[in-house]
C-alpha cells in the first residue's frame, strides 16, 4: 500500500472512531449507515470497475447476508459468530452459483441474468412468510448483548467494515485484481496470455457477493430488521449509481459516492418531497459531464492544480 | 377423462388443475384472461423492443411514459371531453412530444456511450418524470370508465365475456400486424431496419440516420402512452404503476427476444399464460412465476426465444 | 478523501442541528405523505394538524406548545423504520404517532421498543401489533383484524351466505384479516364454508385471474380486504364480468369510505357492504357535526374523506394521557394511556389497560344509489362496536 493511502485511510478511520464522541444517537446511526453503503457500493465495484460487467441485481447478496444474519440470530438464537460465517457463507454460496451461470454471458444479457436472479431472491423473500416476514419485513433481530448499545455497536461495525475494505483492497491490488484489469481493457489479449477471463470473472462475481452479504449482515442489525426493499431491483439501481457517481475507476471512489448519496438524500429529505427529481437530475449531471464520477472530477482537478503550478 | 380429475383432485390434492380440467368454460376464460393481459402488456413491451432493436437503448422510462399515457386518459376522457377515445389519442400525441423532447434532449448524446450509462441515463429519466407526473397530477388514485358501449360483456356461446377485453385481445395482433407490415413493407420501416443492422453503412449511403432514430423513439414511445391508455379503464392511474410494469415488459421482451416484435407478441402470451393458468395451478405464487420464465430463458437462449445471438455471448 | 470525510462531518452536523427545546411537545407524525399511498397520508395529515391546532389554541399540553415533526414513510416498512428512528435521533420528539399500513405499524413499533418511545398506532389494522408484538410504549386507537373479521362474519351470518370465497393482500393486514375473518365464521356463521383463498401481491393491477377463479368457485360471498385503489381495480375487472350481480362482496379496508365512493361515482360496483370509521353525512355522535364543518373549511371540500378522524384521535389521546401523567416521559404516558378514556367525534374511546388496544368500532353497511347524487352512499348505517362475544 503506497504511503499516503495508507496515511489517509488511517486519519479516515480515526475520524469515524471518533464520531461517537459527538454524543449524538442520530450521528452515529447516520456514520453507521454510511459506512455499511460504502462497503456495499466497493463490492459493487469489484465486478464493474474491475471485471467490467454490469451487475443489476447485486442487492441479492446484501439481502441475502441480512436475512440470514436476522433470522439465525434472532429465530434460532445463535451467537453473533456463527450467524456471522454463516451469513458470509451463505452469500458467498450464492453468489458462487449464480456466478456460474452469469459468467457465461457478458454486457446486456449479463446485467439482465443478475436482475433475474437477484428477482427470485426477492421472490423467496416475499413468499417464505414462515421464515422472512414476507412483505411485512424481518422486524426485530436479536443483536447479542455486548454490542446491543449504540455505541459499542458501532465500534463493532467500524472494525468489520475496515476489517473487509483492507481485504478488499489487497485482493484488488494483488495480481488477481490486476489480472482482472487486464480482463476488462482487453478479454481476448488477456485470454491469448494464458489468463481464464471467465474463472476470473466468477472470483470477482464471488468476491463482490460475499462482501456484499457482509454488508447486508450488518445492515440487518443496525436497522434491526430486513426489509423485501433490500432485495427489490431498485436498491440494486441505487448502489450502482453510488458506484457510478464515486467513480467505478477508482478503488474509493464508490465509498465517496455511497455517503455523498446518502447524506444528498438525508438533506434533500430534509427540505423537499422531490428525492426522486433530484437524484434524476445529479444522476444526469454526472453521466452527461461527468462520466468518471466524483473520483474522476477530483483527479482532474488536482492535474489542473499541478498543471498550473 | 372423471379418473384423471379425481386424481388431480385427490391424490395430488390440486382443486385448481382438477377445476380446469372438469370445467371448460373455467379453462376457456383464463385462456381469454391470459390473451387480454398478454395484448395489453404486448403493445406496452413492443414499443420498448422496437426501441432497443434499432437505438440498442434498453429504456427504463418505458414505464413512465406507460404511466404517462393513463394519466392523460383520465385527465382528457374523465375529466375534460368524456370522449375515451380522444382521451387515447391525446396520450398517443402527448407521448410523440415527450419522446421527441427526451429524445432529441438526452438520448441522442448516449448512444455511441457503454450500456450502463444509457441503462442509468434512462433510469435517471424514470426518477425525473415520476415526480413530473406527481406534480402535474398530485399522488391521488383515479378511476377511469370504460368507453362507451364497452362496460358490459359479449355472449361467446360457452360464456359471457367483458366486451372491453375482446376489445383488447383484437387491437393487440393488430398492432402486430401494422407494425410488421411498417416494417417489412415501408421505405422508413426497411430503412429502421437497415439501422439495426449497419449504422455507419447507411449513414455514407446518405440515409438520415438520426431522424430514423427520433422516429423510431417516437413510435415506441406512442405504444407505451397507447398502452398506458387502453390499461386506464381497469388499471387505475396512480403513482408507482411505472415501475410495476417495466418489470413486466422486461421479461417479455427478454423472453422474446430484444428488438423482435414477433418476439414480444409471443412472449406477452407466454407471460400472461403462465399468470393465469399459474395462479389457479400453484396459488399465491403468481408473482414469482415471471422471473422463473426469464431466468429459464436466459440460461438456454439469452438472446430470447425469437432473439438472434450476439456479442452478447462470451 | 479525507476533505471529502470533513464535508460530510460538516454536512452532518448541520443535520443534527435541531437542538430540544425544553418549552415545547414535539410529537413525531409518520404517515406517506409523498409518493404512492399519500392519497391517504394527506388527509390523514389534515385531522393531524387540525387536533394540533386545537389543542394548541387552548394552550398545548401541560401548558407547552405542541411541535410536530411529519416524516413520509413512502408506504413501507423500511423507509418507516428509519423515518421514526430519526425522528427520536434527530428532532427529539417525545413521541411517535401515525402508521399506515399494518407492516409500516409494526416497523415504527419495533423502533418505539428499542428507544423506548411512546408510540399511538393510529391506522394499522393487524392484530399482533396488540398481541403478540405488543410492548409497553406500543397503542392502538385504530380497529383491528380481530374486529373487522367478526364484523365481516356477521354481515356474512345476516345475508345467509354459505360458500366464501376470500381474496386479500399478501402481507400483514390480509393475513391476519383473513384469519379474523375465519375466527368470525365460526361464531356468527358456522355453517358457511370457506371454497377459496387468494392472496396478491400489494400493488396488484391484473385481478381478471383471480375474478374468474371467484365466479368458478360458485361461491355467493367474497370477503375480501382489499383497498383503496386495488378495489378500485378489483371492480373496475369484475363488473364486467358480472361478479357483483352473481355474488355479495363483504369487505373490510374501508371501501366504503367516502374518497372511494365519490372517486368511482357511478363505476362503484352493486352489492358491496363494507365499513368506514367516519361518514361525513353521518352524525353518530353530536359532536360529529362541529367536528365536520371544521374538517371541511380546513380540506376545502364540503364532503370531507375518512382518513383524518383517525389521526385526529391519536393526537387527542396522547394529549389527555401526557395532561393526566403531569409529563411527556414515556413511561408515565404508556401509564396514562392504559384505561385512558376520551370523547371523540365519532363517540366515546377506551384504552384497553391490558392488551393497548382502544375500543374502535366501525360503521358497517351496504353501498347504495341515493336520490339525487352522482356517489354510492352507506344505508342504512350500522355501528358494530369492537366487541367480540365468545
Amino acid at each position: 500500500m503506497t504511503r499516503p493511502v495508507l496515511a489517509a485511510c488511517a486519519a479516515v478511520f480515526l475520524l469515524l472512531a471518533l464520531v461517537p464522541l459527538l454524543e449524538s444517537n442520530y450521528l452515529i446511526d447516520l456514520f453507521n449507515e454510511i459506512m455499511i453503503y460504502a462497503l456495499f457500493a466497493l463490492s459493487l465495484n469489484v465486478i464493474i470497475g474491475y471485471s467490467g460487467n454490469v451487475s443489476f441485481g447485486h442487492a441479492a447478496y446484501f439481502a441475502i447476508g441480512g436475512y440470514t444474519m436476522a433470522i439465525l440470530l434472532t429465530t434460532y438464537e445463535w451467537s453473533l459468530l456463527p450467524a456471522f460465517a454463516a451469513a458470509v457463507a451463505f452469500s458467498f454460496a450464492a453468489s458462487a452459483v449464480v456466478a456460474y451461470f452469469c459468467t457465461r454471458l457478458t454486457d446486456i444479457y449479463f446485467a439482465m441474468l443478475t436482475l433475474a436472479f437477484s428477482m427470485l431472491v426477492w421472490g423467496v423473500a416475499f413468499k417464505w412468510r414462515s421464515m422472512t416476514g414476507g412483505d411485512d419485513g424481518f422486524v426485530g433481530v436479536d443483536v447479542p448483548a455486548f454490542i446491543a448499545e449504540r455505541v459499542p455497536f458501532y465500534y463493532f461495525s467500524l472494525v468489520v467494515i475496515g476489517a473487509a475494505v483492507a481485504v478488499l483492497w489487497v485482493i484488488c491490488h494483488s495480481a488477481f485484481g490486476r489480472a482482472l484489469l487486464a480482463v476488462r481493457e482487453n478479454p481476448i489479449r488477456a485470454g491469448f496470455v494464458g489468463i481464464n477471463t471467465r474463472l476470473m470473472r466468477w472470483w470477482a462475481f464471488v468476491v463482490a457477493g460475499t462482501f456484499a452479504g457482509i454488508a447486508g449482515s450488518l445492515f440487518a442489525m443496525v436497522h434491526r430488521g430486513m426489509y423485501t426493499e433490500s432485495a427489490f431491483w431498485p436498491e440494486s439501481a441505487t448502489v450502482l449509481i453510488m458506484t457510478l457517481l464515486g467513480g467505478m475507476y477508482s478503488f474509493f471512489g464508490p465509498a465517496i459516492g455511497a455517503a455523498s448519496l446518502f447524506l444528498l438524500e438525508r438533506l434533500t429529505n430534509e427540505y423537499t418531497e422531490y428525492w426522486p427529481l433530484v437524484l434524476g437530475t445529479i444522476l444526469l449531471a454526472i453521466l452527461m459531464f461527468l462520466p468518471e464520477g466524483l473520483a474522476g472530477l477530483a483527479q482532474a482537478i488536482r492535474r489542473q492544480i499541478l498543471r498550473g503550478r | 377423462m372423471d379418473s384423471i380429475i379425481q386424481f388431480v383432485q385427490q391424490d395430488l390434492g390440486n382443486p385448481g388443475l382438477a377445476a380446469l380440467l372438469s370445467n371448460p368454460s373455467f379453462a376457456f376464460i383464463q385462456l381469454m384472461n391470459s390473451f387480454s393481459q398478454a395484448m395489453n402488456l404486448f403493445i406496452i413491451a413492443a414499443g420498448l423492443s422496437l426501441i432497443f432493436g434499432v437505438l440498442r437503448v434498453i429504456n427504463f422510462a418505458h414505464g413512465a411514459f406507460y404511466m404517462f399515457g393513463a394519466y392523460i386518459v383520465y385527465s382528457v376522457a374523465q375529466e375534460w371531453t368524456g370522449n375515451f377515445w380522444l382521451g387515447v389519442a391525446a396520450a398517443g400525441l402527448g407521448l410523440a412530444v415527450m419522446a421527441v423532447i427526451i429524445e432529441r434532449g438526452l438520448f441522442q448524446y448516449i448512444y455511441d456511450k457503454e450500456h450502463l450509462m444509457q441503462l442509468l441515463l434512462t433510469f435517471a429519466v424514470v426518477l425525473i418524470l415520476s415526480d413530473v407526473a406527481k406534480i402535474i397530477w398530485g399522488t391521488d388514485q383515479y378511476s377511469v370508465s370504460y368507453p362507451a358501449g364497452m362496460k358490459g360483456a359479449v355472449d361467446l356461446g360457452v360464456t359471457f365475456y367483458p366486451t372491453y377485453r375482446l376489445f383488447l385481445i383484437v387491437v393487440g395482433p393488430a398492432i402486430a400486424i401494422g407494425l410488421w407490415l411498417f416494417t417489412e413493407r415501408t421505405r422508413f420501416g426497411r430503412l429502421t431496419r437497415a439501422a439495426t443492422q449497419d449504422r455507419e453503412m447507411l449513414s455514407a449511403l446518405g440515409v438520415n440516420v438520426p431522424i430514423i432514430y427520433t422516429g423510431v423513439f417516437i413510435l415506441g414511445s406512442v405504444l407505451a402512452g397507447i398502452g398506458g391508455g387502453l390499461a386506464a379503464p381497469f388499471n387505475s392511474p396512480t403513482p408507482g404503476m411505472d415501475a410495476t410494469i417495466i418489470v413486466d415488459c422486461f421479461v417479455i421482451v427478454i423472453v422474446g427476444g430484444l428488438g423482435s416484435i414477433w418476439g414480444s407478441f409471443i412472449g406477452a402470451i407466454i407471460y400472461g399464460l403462465v399468470f393465469n393458468y399459474g395462479s389457479v395451478i400453484v396459488p399465491n405464487w403468481q408473482d414469482v412465476f415471471p422471473f422463473l420464465i426469464l431466468l429459464a430463458v436466459l440460461l438456454v437462449r439469452p438472446w430470447g426465444l425469437f432473439g438472434k445471438p450476439e456479442g452478447g455471448n462470451a | 478523501m479525507r476533505r471529502s470525510l470533513l464535508a460530510a462531518t460538516a454536512a452532518a452536523a448541520v443535520l443534527a442541528a435541531g437542538a430540544a427545546q425544553a418549552d415545547e411537545i414535539r410529537i413525531g407524525v409518520l404517515y406517506p405523505i409523498a409518493g404512492t399511498g399519500a392519497v391517504y397520508g394527506e388527509p390523514a395529515m389534515h385531522g393531524h394538524n387540525m387536533a394540533v391546532d386545537e389543542l394548541n389554541a387552548a394552550g398545548g399540553i401541560l401548558g407547552k406548545k405542541i411541535v410536530s415533526f411529519a416524516r413520509d414513510t413512502k408506504l413501507k416498512p423500511a423507509a418507516a423504520s428509519a423515518a421514526a428512528k430519526e425522528l427520536i435521533t434527530k428532532d427529539g420528539v417525545d413521541v411517535l404517532v401515525g402508521g399506515l399500513s399494518s407492516a409500516v405499524g409494526l416497523a415504527i413499533s419495533e423502533v418505539a421498543r428499542q428507544e423506548g418511545v411512546v408510540y399511538v398506532a393510529t391506522i394499522p389494522k393487524t392484530i399482533k401489533l396488540t398481541t403478540e408484538k405488543r410492548h409497553d410504549h406500543v397503542f392502538r386507537t385504530a380497529s383491528h383484524t380481530d374486529f373487522e373479521g367478526d364484523a365481516m362474519a356477521q354481515i356474512v351470518a345476516q345475508l345467509g351466505l354459505k360458500k366464501i370465497c376470500d381474496i386479500q393482500l399478501d402481507y400483514a393486514y390480509g393475513h391476519d384479516l383473513a384469519a379474523g375473518i375465519e375466527k368470525g365464521l365460526k361464531r356468527h356463521a358456522p355453517d358457511a364454508e370457506k371454497v377459496l383463498d387468494l392472496r396478491v401481491k400489494l400493488g396488484a393491477t391484473d385481478y381478471n385471474a383471480f375474478i374468474s377463479q371467484i365466479m368458478g368457485a360458485g361461491c355467493d360471498g367474497v370477503t375480501s380486504g382489499l383497498w383503496g385503489s386495488h378495489f378500485v381495480n378489483f371492480a373496475q375487472q369484475g363488473s364486467p364480468f358480472g361478479l357483483f350481480q352473481q355474488i355479495k362482496y363483504i369487505s373490510g379496508g374501508e371501501i366504503a369510505s367516502h374518497e372511494i365512493a365519490g372517486k368511482m361515482k357511478g363505476d362503484y360496483p352493486d352489492n358491496v357492504w363494507s365499513n368506514t370509521y367516519e361518514l361525513w353525512y353521518h352524525h353518530h355522535d353530536p359532536s360529529h357535526v362541529a367536528f365536520q364543518e371544521a374538517l371541511a373549511a380546513r380540506s376545502g371540500t364540503g364532503e370531507t374523506a375518512m382518513w383524518p378522524v383517525l389521526a385526529y384521535i391519536g393526537v387527542k389521546f396522547i394529549a389527555a394521557a401526557a395532561e393526566k401523567a403531569g409529563s411527556m416521559d414515556a413511561d408515565a404516558l404508556s401509564g396514562a394511556l392504559k384505561g385512558m378514556s376520551i370523547s371523540t367525534p365519532v363517540g366515546q374511546r377506551t384504552i384497553d389497560p391490558e392488551t393497548h388496544q382502544a375500543d374502535t368500532g366501525q360503521f358497517w353497511g351496504p353501498m347504495v344509489r341515493k336520490e339525487g347524487a352522482d356517489y354510492r352512499v352507506m344505508d342504512p348505517v350500522t355501528y358494530i362496536p369492537a366487541v367480540i362475544e365468545e
